[in-house]
């Protein structure tokens, strides 16, 4: 036991020491509570969307040099408050970019930054900065594929076609592989824009589930040759269709007794047969399916 | 064809007025009786007096020529040809040679060759449009596109709102001590919503539905707390979120922009 105290009476100083230094860190930099308080604080400002109070708390966080448990989402949730004031689009991209690369980022946080940096880059790009184009498209062969989906249909939107059309090799994946009709649905109405030749081989390549390919509709206004409005869609977005239709012609419909399911129900039944539906002020209105 | 047995230089001498006075009187008294030699003597007069006209115009046209003068001016003219090589460009030659007459139809030829080529590639290479019928490919117009796009937001808002308020209730409805309880699958369908609502943020500022779009933003960053959190939530966030929720009426909230939603508002 003697022996053992030369060495026992160090340890116990080094414990004491350390425990003595924690407590007194504890005591002169508060920085956990503060940050607490202040990040509470500034979440509850965004929820109630006045960004620039909120980004004042948020910017105190950041600055404090001290990267503890609130850095990082304070990080993100200035991308937000920047993403939110106009004209700050650059520096709300940074921000983004900066969160995604920090160590304890969130994963859940991190797909919406991904998410946000494609919609400030088509925004950028909108506003004539073409350098923005590259996060857009460096994102089409993303690991995540909500986030590559996400990029590939902003690009579908971008004006200049040939830009566009970078996107129809994801959009065609997403009709070919995905279940969720929001995802597919949204993937055809891009390639209706994009590029409708892609879409009809995409279409044509599915296999049969016995379902028609196409859905086609003609309005012939009274007095006019050709038809005011003419579609040739994929049957999956009939009901998309008929539901967009002009008020008036939805109007007519609804006159003669025609609700959408009966439509459909009609159409489903008599395939190749044209339903032909005269409104009262001598409009046609002609559906079929193929 | 006139059958008649009177020799044709007969009828010519008749009329030029070379016949002797006897031989003049018998042609005279046949063209009496025969209406084929009359015809055909008829026709003859008016070929002479034609070119009796003609030959007045001639001589009017050389009695005007000055006749001495004449030799100067070919002389002249000559000169002037043989001096002209120097001062015509090889552009000028080249129209010249270019738009002689002798080459005018062969010109005409070729550029109607090129308006019915140009034509015909025209036809050719350019992009189908659907006419009335549309053909077999897909077609719609972009204003419709737009619609379509619309119906999607609205269904799409309508869905969102419904499914963030059971996974809220979930989360907030459940007491701390009853972790467990809180299925995981909250968790997930929150993480799921969090991904959907990156295509409502376009659409419901595009059609400046600005109502769905606060509560939206609100029931995301809801989520994004919940999604950070992994395991248990503690009681005192819980409380936190609660109190938020309520101070904020957001399931009220979210009711009413629903059914202004499903009423096509």
């Amino acid at each position: 036991m003697g022996f053992n105290m030369r060495k026992i009476i160090p340890a116990i100083c080094l414990v004491l020491a350390l425990g003595l230094g924690s407590a007194a860190s504890g005591r002169a930099f508060p920085q956990a509570p503060t940050d607490e308080k202040l990040f509470q604080e500034a979440k509850l400002l965004i929820f109630d969307k006045k960004w620039d109070a909120a980004l004042d708390k948020l910017q105190e966080i950041v600055d404090s040099g001290a990267k503890g448990p609130y850095y990082s989402q304070a990080v993100f949730y200035k991308g937000e408050c920047l993403n939110s004031i106009k004209g700050r689009e650059k520096d709300a991209l940074l921000a983004y970019k900066e969160y995604i690369q920090l160590r304890d980022a969130n994963p859940s946080l991190i797909e919406k930054s991904e998410g946000s940096i494609i919609d400030l880059a088509g925004v950028l790009y909108d506003k004539g900065d073409r350098t923005a184009l590259k996060e857009l498209e460096s994102r089409l062969d993303h690991p995540n594929r909500a986030i590559k989906y996400y990029a590939a249909y902003k690009l579908s939107l971008v004006p200049d076609k040939a830009v566009a059309s970078k996107a129809v090799p994801v959009l065609e994946q997403i009709i070919r592989t995905e279940k969720d009709p929001e995802l597919t649905d949204r993937a055809r109405i891009a390639l209706l824009r994009v590029s409708p030749e892609s879409l009809k081989s995409v279409e044509d390549r599915r296999p049969s589930s016995g379902s028609p390919r196409m859905l086609r509709i003609r309005i012939w206004k009274k007095g006019l040759k050709s038809p005011e409005v003419s579609l040739n869609i994929p049957w999956a977005l009939a009901d998309l269709a008929l539901s967009a239709m002009d008020e008036e012609d939805k109007m007519a419909l609804r006159k003669k007794g025609y609700d959408l399911n009966k439509i459909m129900n009609e159409l489903a039944k008599s395939k190749e047969s044209i339903l032909r539906i005269e409104g009262e002020d001598g409009s046609i209105i002609e559906i079929w399916i193929e | 064809m006139n059958d008649c047995p009177m020799k044709n230089t007969d009828r010519l001498a008749y009329l030029s007025g070379d016949l002797e006075e006897g031989r003049r009187t018998t042609v005279a008294e046949h063209l009496k009786k025969c209406p084929d030699c009359r015809e055909e003597v008829e026709e003859l007069r008016r070929v002479f007096e034609g070119a009796d006209a003609v030959k007045g115009e001639i001589r009017e046209a050389l009695r005007s020529v000055d006749w001495e003068a004449l030799p100067g001016r070919i002389a002249d003219y000559v000169y002037a040809g043989a001096e002209k090589p120097d001062k015509i460009s090889v552009s000028e030659r080249f129209r010249m040679w270019f738009l002689q007459p002798r080459l005018r139809p062969a010109l005409a030829g070729l550029a109607l060759g090129v308006v019915l080529g140009s034509l015909s590639m025209y036809l050719v290479l350019r992009r189908p449009v659907p006419g009335p019928n549309g053909g077999k490919n897909y077609y719609a117009s972009g204003e419709f596109l737009d619609r379509a796009e619309l119906e999607m937001a609205r269904r799409e808002t309508v869905d969102y709102l419904e499914r963030s308020q059971y996974v809220l209730l979930d989360f907030l409805g459940t007491p701390s001590g009853q972790a467990a309880a809180r299925s995981a699958l909250s968790m997930v369908q929150a993480r799921e919503l969090l991904s959907k609502k990156k295509y409502l943020n376009r659409e419901l500022e595009k059609f400046q539905m600005a109502k769905a779009k606060t509560i939206c933003d609100q029931i995301e960053m809801l989520f994004l707390e919940l999604a950070q959190i992994s395991g248990d939530l503690p009681e005192a966030e819980l409380a936190k979120m609660r109190d938020l929720v309520e101070d904020r009426q957001l399931f009220l909230k979210i009711n009413l922009v629903k059914k202004e939603l499903q009423n096509g508002v």
